[in-house]
């Protein structure tokens, strides 16, 4: 491919619109000259700069309300079927709940209870959060071989895999390397919703193992990885006592591949994928959150649990010993 | 019996189809060029659309099937079904051998501006890809348009976008590459 092929099919590349091959040679391109991937750099964020600019075009409200109200006039629905249908807790038992909720007492206090019982584990969420000092969000900073490890683990890896005939299992090999990794595919297939599994295995990239799994979505290439959190994943170079699920997910980006990386205590799941930031965060979010669930309960049933309060450094750290 | 069944069809609709007016309107503004008219091709495109809505089969691609009614509302307001891209194709082509490269340091407002500056019938396509991110072939059923005419009008709508930018940038004192 030269760079006009190049450029000609940016764009494409950039919608998910090239075969899966062309995808691959497009970024072999991009790898070796810098003005085609400066120019694949210039165009994604004109495309972002678009979406960001039009996205701030609305209707006015007086409009979605007319829209409303000419839809439920030609629906032929009355005031107060319309209210009815705005009012979705009007429907179904709570509806009936409503006319009787004043006749009994003990239905009030229940609500008034579980309100309570919402607002403290909500309080308790925030605090949670509020609770990591900038010091402990700096010890869950990953580090930079665990970042290009997984970049070069997806383009390197994944690549072979693009037309792999799916679906894949996790071979039960992978026990040896992470027993709570024994049928990934499983667990990740919840979120796995529209993504085509072609592979799943444990590989290695650079000096790390990680439990992989490969899937494709229309031209792209998407990575499930699962790895250890030992002390070259952090940049701190040690694992720190809590998981960074309170943080949310952590997102750089490589090479032009989008990453982004959730902790728990013992490991860390990484989503990699060729596809733009904007469907990698989306992707991530779903892919991962399953996995991650899964992982939390295996360690917290191994007797593992966080230890937020008085972490004051890597001295405390006892999960690094193991 | 029946007017529960046209609650909960409304219902659905409301939740799900009504969902897409932000998009479906921005849409309809680059058609239109006028806030106004464009909020009366919304009005009239859900109207058809909860018309039809009993056919619609749930579980299928909602979005494309509004884009679709939109642009057949429109296509039917302004009475001459499809429009003649033809003879403005041809123009363009000739225009836009050159491809400069993508300037950088423009704000959203230059890039809504230069947007607002390439003919409708290219801009609209590029809006649906790369703004909406419907797929090609999503975008050619929605415009009822050749898949190849849609790859051809992308290309040289976002070919025009980056020429008018380019002109911009040189005009306000930024470097672009030759």
């Amino acid at each position: 491919m030269d760079c006009q092929n190049f450029k000609e099919l940016l764009d494409s590349y950039l919608c998910g619109e090239l075969a899966v091959e062309t995808n691959h040679t497009m970024l072999c391109h991009a790898e070796r000259c810098c003005v085609c991937r400066g120019e694949m750099a210039a165009r994604r964020r004109l495309r972002a700069s678009l979406r960001s600019a039009c996205s701030k075009e609305k209707m006015s409200d007086q409009a979605m309300e007319s829209l409303r109200a000419r839809i439920r006039s030609e629906a032929g629905v009355g005031a107060q079927a319309a209210r009815i249908v705005n009012g979705k807790w009007m429907r179904g038992w709570f509806g009936g709940l409503s006319k009787a909720w004043f006749l009994t007492p003990a239905v009030v206090a229940l609500l008034l209870v579980a309100a309570l019982g919402l607002y403290v584990l909500r309080r308790g969420n925030s605090d949670e959060v509020r609770r990591l000092t900038p010091e402990q969000i700096k010890a869950l900073e990953l580090s930079g071989s665990l970042m290009a490890d997984s970049a070069s683990g997806h383009r390197g890896c994944a690549v072979h895999f693009v037309n792999a005939a799916g679906p894949a299992e996790m071979p039960d090999s992978v026990r040896e390397y992470d027993p709570a990794c024994v049928g990934l595919e499983k667990i990740a297939a919840e979120g796995a919703g529209g993504l085509l599994l072609r592979a799943a295995h444990v590989c290695e990239s650079g000096d790390r193992k990680f439990a992989h799994l490969v899937y494709t979505r229309g031209g792209g290439l998407v990575s499930l990885f699962v790895t250890v959190r030992d002390c070259q994943a952090l940049k701190s170079g040690a694992a720190p006592p809590f998981s960074g699920l309170s943080l949310g997910p952590q997102r750089f980006t490589l090479d032009h591949i989008a990453v982004g990386a959730y902790q728990t205590l013992k490991r860390i799941v990484l989503v990699a994928s060729d596809l733009s930031e904007d469907e990698t965060g989306a992707l991530l979010e779903r892919l991962a959150r399953p996995v991650v669930e899964h992982l939390r309960k295996t360690e917290a049933g191994a007797g593992l649990e966080e230890r937020l309060v008085g972490f004051e450094g890597r001295e405390k750290n006892e999960f690094n010993r193991d | 019996m029946e007017q529960n069944d046209k609650l909960r069809r409304l219902e659905i609709f409301e939740a799900d189809a009504l969902g897409f007016s932000t998009q479906l309107f921005r849409v309809a503004l680059r058609v239109c060029r006028d806030r106004e008219q464009a909020e009366d091709l919304i009005q009239e495109t859900y109207l058809q659309a909860w018309r039809s809505f009993h056919r619609f089969e749930i579980g299928t691609n909602l979005r494309a099937w509004l884009y679709k009614i939109l642009f057949n509302v429109h296509y039917s307001e302004v009475r001459r079904g499809r429009p003649e891209l033809a003879p403005i194709e041809e123009m363009i082509a000739e225009t836009i051998a050159y491809d400069p490269p993508t300037p950088q340091h423009l704000t959203e407002e230059d890039v809504l501006a230069a947007l607002e500056r390439i003919p409708r019938d290219f801009q609209v396509p590029v809006v649906l890809a790369d703004v909406e991110e419907l797929s090609y072939r999503e975008i050619a059923d929605a415009l009822q348009i050749p898949l190849g005419t849609v790859m051809s009008r992308l290309s040289r709508g976002r070919k025009l976008l980056r020429m008018e930018l380019a002109n911009y940038a040189r005009g306000a004192g930024y470097q672009v590459a030759n």
